[in-house]
């Protein structure tokens, strides 16, 4: 046990090192500081509280600073918040109370990466005083228990208070009747070992590797297999939105123009007035890029032959929209592509199917459907043109009195998958919860695609707000939880596993690895950074989300077949032992010598070693299920005296009938004993009637039969007979096969009322 | 199986004794885990479960089962045991065929 709790020390010491160590290497880079008054380019870990750093395009933030200068710089922050599009930062003061890192637009955070502009901040915190350190912080700690190591702990302990109890009472009782105190001892002590389920780790290791190689076929990868059983016990899976439930990057969903019909020079404009750099990939801006592989995959891009691009009138901050002149078989055009609160302005007219008409006849018409596209937290771009006339160069003024020809909306889809993989989700009664940094609206957008019921929005400013209690009541009726930082991503995780729920969660940003770390199951996909994935447990290969339902009934399996083992052997060692300490007191004799105890156990746990590939019940897969351990106790009282019974019974025909000596006494009730307590497994495997209504697994099938065959000649051996047995007679045979058939058919009946009453 | 022999005949009271408290301990916690499923229900946690007596069943078979096994013991009779055996287990299958496969 010592050299096992150093084993596992050094693997957690080591998990913990390298998620820092990830952290650590995702940091390691230059900085441009402004010291002395000249720039100088300095590793970004000597940056210190009070430089002033300067940042360009590309740049990593090297630390959290106050903007002080900002020149159209924007900043993707999704490795804090999640959120896919960019956010503009300047230098003004915000007025709202209790901040979350999102609203903090006149600030840069560590890690956080420049995708536009530039820009300078005075350095307010550095490594783990920072945001993203503070994710660091809460790592490097020892993981916490999960539901599933508590319930093995609470059965432990359940185990030790029984075995206790047993020992004393038992030693008590014999020394009290004038038993041999040795004997007595002994015999207590064998009859408290006989408790205790020795294979079960065995058990465990057994199903839960077979489970992970199963796993490891449909490309989900096990990390740490303890999860594996919580993952088939999950009834609520928290999920990060953007690279989880959606695709992680801006795709074009549609365009639209005022009328019915789409007017399909909305997308060859878009494409004639656009940044991104063509080539064998698209790069460049990511609604540029979404544009061009929509057109890609709509086959758009022939239409463009008959335009001819004369010249680009570049996009900027202040005018918030980019122009081209483009050469059509009619003349020359300038496309206007931009914001529409800054675009649709400078329109004088709108075109309603090839018609040009005033745009305040159809402003309202504009704005419902930007409000309404706003309101589902879509990204718009407004599309305008006006013919101009040839001339050598042409500048920004030329953008007024244009006709506006429609908008293009942009969006982060949801995965092709995530639908069907919810759907499935919610027939294994796993509820889903969406914790993301980006806004309610898109959260709530995505839902919708995803049919996600949504009960209660919760924002991260609230969330601020709450009290413990509060949390946890909100945790428990909210289903999505927007602009939230990574520590309140952990509070809700705490909050929900305090609510005695088996959480789940599946992220993929650095904002998540907190979160992934303390859910009883960290689920992440291989596109997720490294931090991610080693705070994680479980890393599906594949986009295909579908394998979440293949993973949980793997984890359902797994855990039915501990059950039923721990089911089984607790009470039928209970039983046992209870029968052996009850016929202490009354024979002359001990019922059972202790080595045969400890044989007899050891022998049924290895008649069980191929549980963990028994078949189990559809049912039994349909819903989650959580340990319990006042139900095994209830099974324990239940079934483990009917073992007693025919234990007892036993006794009587072996002194009454055939004059037992000790040996035979042994003999017939290890024989009766080991046929009882191993072939109930069929019996208690399952809640239907068996082999007629569920079958059991062939190996299990196997070994027990074989198990009862070797148990049934025992006696008859040399080892038997080292054991201290003796033969038995031919007529306890044929009492033996009557009475294990009505003890195998009075528990079946016993398990019908026993199930109706106990619900598991 | 002859008559019972009497070396142990002083133990048989004992033995009575301690095969009827495995079987009351059994109707005890039977009924125990009812009576803990109907305060559940009255406390609003649970929904009660319509039993009738036929749920009973292994009740009633486990209190004849050790009133046969006490006489046949008592008598040192194996055709008492086999034929009161044979009768329950063909009780048994029809309550788990009858009932249960129709489900």
């Amino acid at each position: 046990m010592i050299a096992l709790s150093v084993v596992l020390g050094f693997f957690n010491e080591y998990k913990a090192e390298k998620i820092i160590d990830d952290l650590r290497q995702s940091v390691s880079l230059k900085a441009v500081v402004i010291r002395d008054g000249k720039p100088a380019e300095i590793d970004s870990r000597l940056v210190v509280p009070g430089d002033i750093v300067s940042v360009y395009v590309g740049d990593i933030v090297p630390a959290d600073m106050r903007v002080i200068e900002s020149k159209d710089v924007e900043v993707n922050e999704s490795v804090l918040t999640g959120e896919s599009f960019a956010v503009e930062k300047s230098p003004a003061s915000i007025d709202i109370k209790h901040p979350t890192a999102q609203q903090l637009t006149n600030y840069f955070f560590m890690s956080t990466v420049i995708v536009h502009g530039s820009g300078r901040g005075v350095v307010v915190a550095t490594g783990r005083q920072t945001q993203f350190g503070s994710i660091s912080r809460s790592l490097a700690r020892s993981r916490p228990e999960t539901e599933f190591q508590r319930g093995v702990r609470k059965y432990g302990n359940m185990l030790i208070t029984l075995a206790l109890a047993l020992v004393i009472g038992i030693f008590a009782l014999n020394a009290l009747v004038g038993h041999p105190l040795i004997d007595s001892m002994l015999f207590s002590l064998a009859v408290a070992v006989g408790l205790v389920p020795e294979l079960m780790p065995a058990i465990v290791t057994i199903s839960l590797s077979q489970a992970a190689r199963r796993m490891a076929k449909k490309h989900v990868v096990v990390k740490r297999q303890v999860s594996i059983e919580d993952f088939g016990n999950m009834d609520i899976l928290c999920t990060d939105k953007t690279g989880t439930l959606t695709s992680g990057s801006i795709s074009l969903k549609e365009y639209w123009s005022c009328t019915e019909n789409r007017d399909q020079r909305i997308l060859e404009y878009s494409l004639l007035c656009n940044s991104a750099a063509v080539g064998e990939k698209i790069t460049g801006n990511p609604m540029d890029v979404a544009i061009w592989e929509y057109a890609h995959s709509n086959g758009i891009r022939e239409n463009l032959k008959s335009y001819s691009i004369v010249e680009q009138i570049p996009f900027d901050y202040q005018r918030r929209m980019m122009s081209a002149v483009v050469k059509t078989g009619t003349g020359l055009i300038l496309i206007t592509k931009g914001a529409p609160e800054s675009v649709v302005p400078r329109c004088k007219h709108a075109e309603l199917d090839g018609e040009s008409r005033p745009i305040d006849a159809l402003q309202n018409t504009i704005n419902s459907k930007l409000a309404e596209h706003s309101a589902a937290g879509y990204r718009t771009l407004a599309i305008a043109y006006r013919r101009v006339e040839p001339k050598r160069s042409y500048s920004a003024e030329e953008e007024s009195d244009l006709t506006f020809l429609g908008l293009l909306i942009f969006t982060d889809p949801p995965k092709k998958d995530a639908r069907q993989a919810f759907d499935k989700l919610k027939e294994l009664g796993v509820d889903v919860k969406i914790l993301t940094g980006d806004n309610e609206l898109v959260a709530a957008k995505i839902c919708e695609e995803l049919s996600i019921p949504v009960y209660r929005v919760v924002k991260g400013s609230e969330l601020n707000q709450m009290s413990l209690t509060e949390i946890r009541a909100a945790a428990e009726e909210t289903t999505i939880f927007a602009r939230i930082t990574p520590e309140q991503k952990l509070d809700i995780i705490k909050a929900l596993k305090a609510n005695k729920h088996v959480v789940g969660f599946m992220g993929d940003g650095v904002n998540d690895a907190p979160a992934l770390f303390e859910a009883d199951v960290g689920l992440s996909v291989d596109s997720a950074v490294d931090v991610s994935k080693d705070a994680a447990d479980i890393v599906l290969l594949h986009k295909d989300l579908l394998v979440l339902a293949n993973g949980i009934e793997e984890g359902r399996k797994i855990f039915g077949n501990t059950t039923k083992y721990i089911l089984m052997g607790t009470s039928s060692n209970f039983g046992n032992m209870f029968s052996a300490a009850g016929a202490s007191l009354f024979l002359p004799f001990l019922p059972m010598l202790p080595m045969q105890i400890l044989f007899m156990n050891l022998f049924y746990d290895v008649a069980n070693m191929t549980l963990p590939s028994d078949n189990v019940d559809e049912e039994y897969t349909k819903l989650p299920r959580h340990w319990d351990i006042a139900f095994v106790r209830k099974f324990t009282l239940f079934f483990g005296p009917f073992s007693s019974l025919y234990d007892f019974l036993t006794f009587g025909i072996m002194l009454f009938i055939f004059n037992a000596s000790p040996a035979l006494f042994h003999s017939g009730w290890f024989v009766e004993s080991f046929w009882t307590e191993v072939l109930v497994i069929f019996v208690i495997r399952t809640r239907r009637i068996p082999f007629f209504t569920s079958r059991p697994g062939k190996w299990l099938t196997a070994l027990t039969l074989s198990c009862v065959a070797i148990g049934t000649i025992l006696p008859f051996t040399v080892l038997g007979n080292f054991l201290g047995f003796t033969p038995l007679p031919i007529e306890y045979w044929a009492l033996l096969i009557l009475m294990v058939a009505t003890y195998l058919l009075l528990v079946d009946a016993g398990k019908v009322f026993f199930y109706k009453i106990c619900r598991f | 199986m002859g008559r019972m022999n009497m070396s142990y005949s002083d133990l048989l009271l004992w033995w009575s004794v301690s095969i009827s408290w495995s079987a009351i301990f059994l109707i005890v916690v039977s009924l125990y885990l009812y009576w803990d499923r109907h305060k559940r229900h009255l406390e609003g946690a649970g929904i009660l479960t319509r039993f009738s007596l036929r749920d009973f069943v292994f009740v009633w078979v486990l209190t004849g089962l050790l009133g046969l096994y006490i006489v046949s013991i008592y008598r040192g009779s194996s055709t008492i045991f086999a034929a009161g055996n044979i009768v329950v287990e063909v009780i048994l299958l029809v309550y788990t065929f009858g009932k249960r496969i129709r489900k």
